[in-house]
């Protein structure tokens, strides 16, 4: 039985003690890792639990990521509560994998510390890796400060071992921004977090010898599709129980959150929708151009797979212009989030003037200047009716102005 | 086993042998195991021979050597005894025939079209060691 | 809000300071942020650790910070370093020196008409810790300029910060921030 650890009533915890703790409250049976920056401290905190004999369970060290995430499948697969964090290359390296958990169904919990992806090298945090695997099955749920680490850690074992989801689970900090930088944080006591989350119960375990099964079986064209098309379904209906569970949290802390966060919506005649710590800082411009006159609001994915395209429609239904902010370098293409949001909102009856903002890439600093600046672009936009901006442009880039689809000028 | 649609496949693809939970299953015998559609035992392979091992029991030692070897778990054994050739399952590849260490063989490869028992009639008999010149 | 900028060496305990300092404020209620600038620098190299404290909770994700008091542990990043970027009229330094006032800011002009306070960090670390940590001395310092706590309730405080440190560390690290409130001018 593990030692009880008693926590204050507001710690001072960054991003990364936030969610080793709540895995240590989650009484993780296995981690499997290779510790990368930013996420190491996610690990070396749960080692130091198990070490002291705060957590009952067990600490692999792999030779790589990618055997990390063998090792979470194998253990899930045994019937165990496994988790793992990683980032940037580490999580590159883990894509094979990420696929095999999801495609078996294994609840396996991955904390990403997100991180810029080499070359060239950089420890510091965008969101690469997090577009990297937006499409291995996994339920991604986003976080914008430490508390919501905390708090989306908690619930994602509940969310991913629930009978009817049975699927892994990211929960996605910013890396350095968040995972380093340490803020006010109210925990759970261990035995109310423990309660929350509840025990492990293993489905089709490994270990049942008196119902063996087989995990990995050859599927060709005559079965993948089925099984793919289930799988997707599964992730698709996983939302309600992602809802109930967030609803339940909220009975618990008061702390409510919903599959799309919207700030300063109500009366917001344009939106920036962005990820991560940057929606925070978007609310603090939001508050300083209001003082201005700029109705300004803020749309969030908080869960970022199943991707809540109803739910987004629905928020930004009012605006008259959208600027959507992506922290990836796109490779060759409007940014990932711009292209899914916008989709979102092409049902609606309104036609938004929508313009996407490549930002922050390499932890590049995101100032509440340069929000600002973003802001009174897009309120350009809303009072021009068009585009007054080419569609994509780069902010925070040192040199002459870079920016792609001038179709105003064009036309 | 039928094309079923995605509403009907299992999750993950998890394939299990058995319909109900196996007790002692090492102590229950093939024939006696409740073996599930999605078991490979439910499918046959013996429409793939084209030649087949007739096995001899005169000859045979049980030494186990044809059960250990066999790729597809044709061989019926037990309590350590040969049974003889499950042929559901029996694809004919001849490593039984091949690993039997017995003089004569105690498994023989026949034409697929082969009556048993004129193979064990005309069995062959055991070779004499050729004496070195 | 207070907005704090350290410039530290890695090595000289600015994160560990910083976030020692939050888990002080934290415990009173108010909101406080810690956070630094990480690179893949190594022990010695020129760092920044910085501390927001509001009475409302902190938004503010960005780097940037125009600081109202800016620490330098030590004694060459004055020198070296741009202490003074992005700072506001009345932007407080306190600087770990070797010298007095006077003589450094003969020796940098550009502080001078600045509300600068000096003491020296390493030697009161090297003489009461026995190691150049001059991390705790220069909170003491900062109780002494802002006043943000009384110094027996910051003493107090911090012991819960190193708790995990022996009985004799803890005890020097008193010295050191008592030291540090008395002699900084």
């Amino acid at each position: 039985m593990s030692k009880e650890y008693v926590l204050k009533e507001v710690e001072f915890w960054d991003g990364a003690m936030a969610s080793s703790q709540a895995l240590r409250q989650a009484e993780v049976d296995i981690m499997a890792a290779y510790p990368i920056t930013p996420s190491t401290p996610i690990i070396q905190n749960y080692a130091d639990y198990l070490s002291n004999g705060y957590v009952d369970g067990e600490y692999i060290r792999t030779e790589s990521e990618h055997a990390a995430m063998s090792a979470c499948v194998a253990a899930s697969a045994a019937g165990a509560r496994v988790t793992t964090a990683t980032s940037s290359q580490g999580f590159a390296l883990m894509i094979e994998v990420l696929y095999q958990a999801s495609g078996m169904r294994l609840p396996v919990v991955l904390n990403v510390a997100n991180r810029a992806l080499a070359a060239p090298l950089n420890v510091n945090g965008d969101h690469s890796d997090l577009y990297l695997g937006r499409d291995a099955g996994w339920i991604n749920l986003c976080t914008f400060n430490q508390q919501e680490v905390y708090d989306m850690t908690l619930m994602s074992f509940k969310i991913g071992e629930h009978k009817n989801v049975r699927l892994p689970v990211m929960v996605h900090q910013d890396g350095f921004i968040c995972s380093h930088t340490a803020q006010n944080v109210a925990p759970l006591q261990d035995d109310v977090a423990r309660k929350f989350v509840g025990d492990f119960e293993a489905v089709d375990s490994l270990l049942d010898f008196a119902r063996p099964v087989t995990y990995g079986a050859q599927t060709e064209e005559d079965w993948h599709f089925e099984h793919k098309a289930k799988q997707h379904k599964a992730i698709m209906d996983s939302i309600n129980v992602i809802e109930d569970t967030f609803e339940e949290f909220e009975k618990l802390t008061g702390r409510k959150y919903n599959a799309v966060e919207s700030y300063m919506m109500e009366d917001a005649e344009i939106a920036i929708v962005a990820l991560g710590t940057t929606i925070e800082s978007s609310i603090e411009a939001a508050r300083q151009l209001r003082e201005e006159g700029i109705k300004v609001g803020i749309v969030a994915p908080r869960v970022f797979r199943p991707f809540p395209y109803d739910k987004i429609a629905d928020a930004l239904k009012n605006v008259k212009a959208i600027g959507i902010l992506d922290r990836s370098s796109p490779g060759g293409a409007l940014g990932m989030l711009f292209n899914e949001v916008t989709a979102a909102i092409y049902t609606n009856d309104t036609k938004p003037v929508i313009n996407n903002y490549i930002y922050g890439l390499g932890g590049r600093d995101t100032t509440i200047a340069d929000l600002k600046q973003i802001a009174k672009e897009i309120q350009a936009n809303a009072d021009a009716g068009k585009l007054t901006t080419p569609v994509q442009q780069f902010s925070g880039l040192r040199g002459p102005k870079l920016s792609f689809f001038d179709m105003e000028s064009s036309k | 086993m039928a094309n079923v649609g995605w509403d009907e496949v299992n999750d993950a693809a998890l394939l299990n042998p058995f319909e109900n939970s196996m007790q002692d299953l090492v102590n229950t015998a093939q024939s006696d195991r409740d073996y599930s559609l999605f078991s490979s035992f439910s499918a046959s392979t013996a429409s793939w021979r084209v030649v087949k091992p007739i096995y001899n029991s005169d000859v045979c030692i049980h030494c186990q050597n044809c059960w250990v070897y066999c790729p597809d778990s044709a061989i019926l054994s037990e309590e350590k005894k040969m049974q003889g050739i499950d042929y559901d399952h029996c694809k004919g590849c001849g490593i039984c025939a091949d690993v039997c260490p017995t003089n004569p063989k105690s498994l023989i490869m026949y034409e697929e079209a082969t009556v048993e028992d004129s193979a064990l009639a005309s069995w062959p008999e055991k070779k004499k060691k050729e004496k070195k010149a | 809000m207070l907005e704090i900028r350290w410039h530290s060496r890695a090595g000289q305990g600015a994160v560990t300071g910083a976030k020692g300092l939050g888990d002080i404020v934290s415990d009173t209620g108010k909101q406080v942020q810690a956070f630094a600038f990480y690179g893949s620098a190594k022990r010695g190299a020129a760092m920044s650790a910085y501390n927001r404290i509001d009475d409302k909770p902190i938004l503010n994700h960005e780097k940037f910070m125009i600081p109202d008091y800016v620490l330098v542990l030590d004694p060459a990043l004055a020198f070296i370093g741009n202490i003074t970027a992005n700072e506001k009229e009345d932007t407080k330094y306190i600087i770990t020196t070797h010298l007095s006032k006077k003589e450094l800011l003969e020796k940098l002009p550009n502080l001078d008409e600045k509300r600068v306070y000096t003491l020296d960090c390493m030697k009161i670390s090297q003489e009461t810790i026995g190691r150049a940590i001059p991390n705790t001395p220069m909170l003491g310092a900062l109780m002494k300029v802002s006043g943000m706590f009384e110094i027996d309730y910051f003493k107090n405080a911090i012991i819960k910060v190193l708790s995990k440190f022996p009985q004799k560390i803890v005890d020097a690290n008193l010295k050191a921030i008592q030291r540090a409130y008395e002699e900084v001018v």
